[in-house]
């Protein structure tokens, strides 16, 4: 999905470690804001701290964030939901795991939450996998990004994604009953697009300047 | 958002002892999520080893048309 980017691969899992830190059991793009900040040795780091950002700051603007509503607030995780019906999810996957084989595993998540006409049964997310990463948009301009400075894999750009996709509308098929049942999983409004915007705002960043200042970050990386 | 951070004394979170309707509703649809990934992993392995739709909707407790419903006309991993 990220074009082999260790970086991308990276911010995303610290991404994700972000969002369990605060209970949110997605990863939307502002967790990959935290996830860039947590990742200090990269490009898109070093402009967000010259803009004055740093992640202590921005750990308390989500959950500033939070308290207001623009985010939903600490969720259980499955793995303790599951745990109150007496249900130890790590002794499932083992199980599932060594009977079946990791590869077949997977094949059976994706089987159980795919997108399909008739899809009875089908779930938007199952415990067996990690938190969603409700980010499409912003690594897709991410892509494109990486792709006009032709560059092989998507690494800093991943920064300019997350800024563009707060001031651009995503394509009509971004948006279908299958991400809004997915957003309703995990307890955000059907028409969300990410809190990266709002949470820069929190933070006092000008967008502008941020942008401009990323792009010449990476010209410099460039020449 | 709709939903607002269970609270003390919010009656959808609910208390330890009791787990409100928010707490129980979660734990059901995390219930589902992996009851869904499961009969999918037996049913490719009942497919795999051979079973007819038939017994495979016995063993499931379903008619072999809704077995057959959801499943027929997936690609399954046949013989890795």
């Amino acid at each position: 999905m990220f074009e082999g980017s260790a970086e991308v691969r990276r911010v995303v899992a610290l991404a994700g470690e972000e969002a369990s830190r605060v209970g949110h059991r997605y990863v939307g793009p502002e967790h990959l804001l935290l996830g860039m900040l947590r990742e200090d040795r990269s490009g898109a780091a070093r402009v967000l701290q010259a803009e004055g950002v740093d992640l202590e700051a921005a750990r308390a603007a989500v959950g500033r964030l939070a308290a207001q509503g623009v985010v939903p607030g600490p969720r259980p995780s499955d793995a303790e939901l599951l745990s109150r019906l007496g249900i130890e999810l790590d002794a499932v996957r083992r199980d599932a795991e060594q009977a079946f084989g990791i590869q077949r595993l997977g094949w059976a998540i994706r089987e159980a939450t795919r997108a399909r006409r008739r899809g009875i049964g089908r779930v938007a997310h199952t415990p067996l996998e990690g938190p969603p990463l409700l980010a499409a948009h912003a690594l897709m301009l991410a892509r494109e990004r990486a792709t006009a400075f032709g560059h092989e894999a998507v690494g800093s750009e991943l920064l300019l994604g997350v800024l563009d996709d707060i001031t651009t509308r995503p394509p009509r098929c971004m948006s279908n009953r299958w991400v809004r049942r997915l957003h309703a999983s995990v307890g955000l409004p059907d028409d969300y697009r990410g809190a990266a915007g709002p949470l820069l705002a929190a933070l006092g960043v000008d967008l502008e300047r941020l942008h401009a200042a990323t792009v010449a970050a990476l010209g410099e990386t460039v020449a | 958002m709709s939903e607002a951070a269970p609270q003390q004394g919010d009656p959808g979170g609910g208390g330890d002892r009791q787990p409100g309707p928010q707490v129980g509703l979660a734990a059901v649809a995390a219930l589902r999520g992996l009851v869904e990934v499961l009969e999918a992993l037996q049913v490719e392995n009942a497919r795999a080893k051979g079973w007819s739709w038939q017994r495979i909707a016995a063993r499931l407790g379903v008619t072999k048309q809704a077995v057959h419903h959801k499943y027929a006309g997936r690609r399954f991993l046949f013989g890795r």
